[in-house]
């Protein structure tokens, strides 16, 4: 049993079998081969070495002239290795005497060898398990050929594990069969993150380097609620995580009768639940929990791991699938929230040096408008199928606010000019994810139809703080009192101005800060669709005047700890467990 | 024929220590020779032909690494393979100066 510690980005916990991708993100295939085709299965090996060496050989050839014999030489010292007898002689062991799969047998012995520098000490030597891995890499192509599967084609359950997922590698992935991933890297808003959480299935990140320790077949448990990776758990370990589980079903199932049952509290104030979704097929999770509509649809998906910029129709299917299975519940789509790295055929920005400061987003569909114009278009054109809402993310100044409407503007007049129909009165709104936008959203209100607070990058922004970095993630806190107060200045302000105004981060479908924010005013909860539930289930137990009382209380302390732990006492008197 | 033995201790002066390309320098020396060579670094042995053996066996900066050489030409043999211990290759003695 080996237990690993990793960022808690998806919730639930699962036990299955491990799928271990390589280093280019494709399956191993733990296959042993039968007993008569062992002669061919080695002949397919040599094979591959042979392929695998005249390839080697002619790169060292191409890069000798390009750059120097020096250079050529690594290859031609990665040759050499290819070729060690011991290194041939293990593979071809495990092939004969134990039937492994060639390819399960190179991947076995290879990583074997790489974990000889991994756990050095002295980094240059480390890095050394690149070149094991640039050879273990080149025999599998060779070995797999055409084979070669991602996680697109799978027959059984299988947990993920993998040392970063591409969007395009978890945009392919089959969702029958995929219940929960584990990465070496990647941080709360990576994309395995929030595929995860679009799935409903457990996911951790950031574990640091354990792959080599695993083969795959092996039994893992994902703790999604505590961010823990466990490899061959002892029978104690399972026993318990199935009860856990077995409990979970339970709560799960006697919430299930809340699903008809309106978001109200104890004094008949009416709370709106809406779903935050990725994928078009999420709908369905925000029918299935009775969601009020969809409050932030994130458009990116489209985007990511596309080799080409998505057409507009390509566009208008995913917005009319979403907007038609809500019927007149509100679905809000937010214009894409990507930096140019993420974006097809996107030159990548000169000063990308700080990229969460950088060209992203707003500014970015700002700077590229026949790409902005086109996802517009495609909503304006899904603005008749239903009750379509229009968001703008990461808007810092009122002339960054203008300028999208007027882009706005000028696609609605040249589909009038086309003839297209589209809803003229769609809800216009922004994002309050910048301190910026919440300190002056006493003047945004006056230019939007609606507000909805993002509570992941207001943190970020606030704090300054990257919670993916591990030695300052601590001070990642929802509760901050600055961050308190921000959203306190966004939620007044709105009101004031009777603008609608919800908040779609992370923070409002974390059943902990849901007294906290209804007291501070909030009436519009847009949650992961799997928190819905839990989120009314307290909804319906307090009132709003007990609500206020918390509110008042916390704005008073001067620290996140303070509150958090207030918090967990308040939530205790209504519910019995909550998870944060 | 003499069957000549030489045993002789180099200290890792090359600050990234036997790397790949030193590696393959050393296989190639012996390659060439008459004589059978093996490099012991403590408990640890990697038949000198074999780069992938030399690079595991991981001799890092400043430990000692015997070279057992045995043939007709083995004290040759070990004078040509002692410099590459300390980085020197043959192909860049005149851009490092």
């Amino acid at each position: 049993m080996q237990k690993l510690q990793g960022i808690a980005v998806s919730p639930g916990a699962v036990i299955g079998e491990a799928l271990v991708m390589d280093t280019e993100g494709f399956r191993i295939p733990r296959r042993f081969v039968a007993r008569d085709a062992v002669v061919d299965e080695l002949e397919r090996f040599n094979k591959a070495v042979t392929a695998a060496a005249v390839e080697i050989a002619h790169h060292r050839e191409t890069v000798s002239a390009e750059l120097g014999e020096k250079y050529g030489a690594i290859f031609e010292a990665h040759l050499q290795m290819l070729q060690d007898s011991r290194l041939r002689g293990e593979v071809e062991e495990l092939i004969r005497q134990r039937h492994y799969s060639p390819e399960y047998a190179v991947s076995h012995v290879l990583r074997r060898y790489a974990q000889v520098f991994q756990r050095l000490e002295s980094s240059h030597l480390a890095e050394r398990a690149n070149d094991i891995f640039d050879i273990e890499k080149r025999l599998l192509r060779h070995l797999l050929g055409r084979r070669r599967e991602g996680i697109s084609r799978l027959t059984s359950p299988v947990l993920v594990l993998a040392h970063n997922l591409t969007p395009s590698e978890t945009s392919n992935l089959d969702r029958r069969f995929v219940r929960g991933f584990v990465t070496e890297i990647g941080g709360p808003g990576s994309h395995t993150a929030i595929v995860a959480e679009a799935l409903e299935i457990p996911a951790v990140v950031g574990t640091g380097p354990f792959l080599t320790d695993v083969s795959g077949g092996e039994t893992v448990i994902i703790d999604g609620d505590q961010g823990l990776v466990i490899l061959s758990p002892d029978e104690e370990t399972l026993a318990q995580y199935r009860r856990e589980a077995e409990e979970k079903r339970i709560q799960a199932t006697r919430l299930e009768p809340l699903r008809d049952l309106p978001a109200e509290t104890r004094d008949n104030v009416r709370i709106e639940l809406l779903g935050n979704i990725e994928f078009p097929y999420e709908v369905d999770h925000c029918v299935d929990r009775g969601a009020d509509g969809v409050g932030l649809y994130r458009t990116e998906f489209l985007y990511l791991g596309a080799e080409t910029e998505p057409t507009e129709e390509i566009h208008y299917q995913a917005y009319s699938r979403v907007v038609q299975a809500m019927g007149k519940r509100p679905v809000v789509i937010r214009t894409f929230d990507l930096g140019a790295d993420k974006m097809p055929n996107m030159p990548h920005p000169e000063d990308n040096r700080n990229p969460c400061l950088g060209l992203r987003s707003i500014r970015l569909a700002l700077r590229n408008l026949p790409v902005f114009r086109t996802q517009l278009r495609a909503v304006l054109r899904a603005s008749v199928l239903g009750n379509v809402h229009i968001m703008f993310p990461l808007v810092s100044t009122l002339l960054e606010l203008r300028q999208a409407k007027m882009v706005l503007a000028d696609v609605m007049e040249d589909l009038q000019e086309h003839n297209l129909p589209f809803n003229r009165d769609l809800p216009v709104g922004m994002m309050v994810e910048t301190p910026a936008a919440a300190m002056m959203a006493d003047r945004f209100v006056e230019e939007v139809d609606f507000l909805s607070i993002g509570t992941n990058d207001l943190i970020q922004y606030t704090l300054a703080v990257d919670r993916a970095n591990k030695d300052v993630g601590g001070l990642y806190n929802p509760v901050d009192p600055a961050v308190l107060r921000l959203i306190a200045m966004a939620i007044e302000a709105a009101d004031r101005k009777q603008v609608p105004i919800s908040m779609c981060g992370q923070m409002s479908g974390s059943p902990l800060y849901t007294i906290l924010l209804l007291g501070m005013g909030l009436r519009r909860f847009s949650v992961t669709p799997s928190a819905i539930p839990e989120v009314k289930n307290l909804c319906r137990r307090v009132t709003i005047p007990e609500c206020q009382i918390v509110a008042e209380r916390v704005m008073t302390m001067e620290n996140a700890r303070d509150v958090k732990n207030y918090l967990k006492e308040e939530v205790k008197k209504y519910v019995e467990e909550v998870a944060e | 024929m003499s069957e000549t033995v030489v045993r002789r201790t180099v200290v890792v002066t090359d600050p990234m220590g036997v790397h790949a390309r030193t590696a393959l320098a050393i296989s190639k020396i012996v390659g060439q020779g008459k004589s059978q060579v093996t490099l012991i670094k403590k408990d640890r042995q990697a038949k000198a032909t074999e780069v992938l053996q030399i690079m595991t066996m991981v001799a890092e900066l400043g430990e000692r690494v015997e070279i057992e050489a045995i043939g007709p030409d083995a004290a040759a043999v070990a004078d040509a393979l002692e410099p590459l211990f300390a980085g020197m290759f043959n192909d860049e003695t005149q851009e490092s100066a």
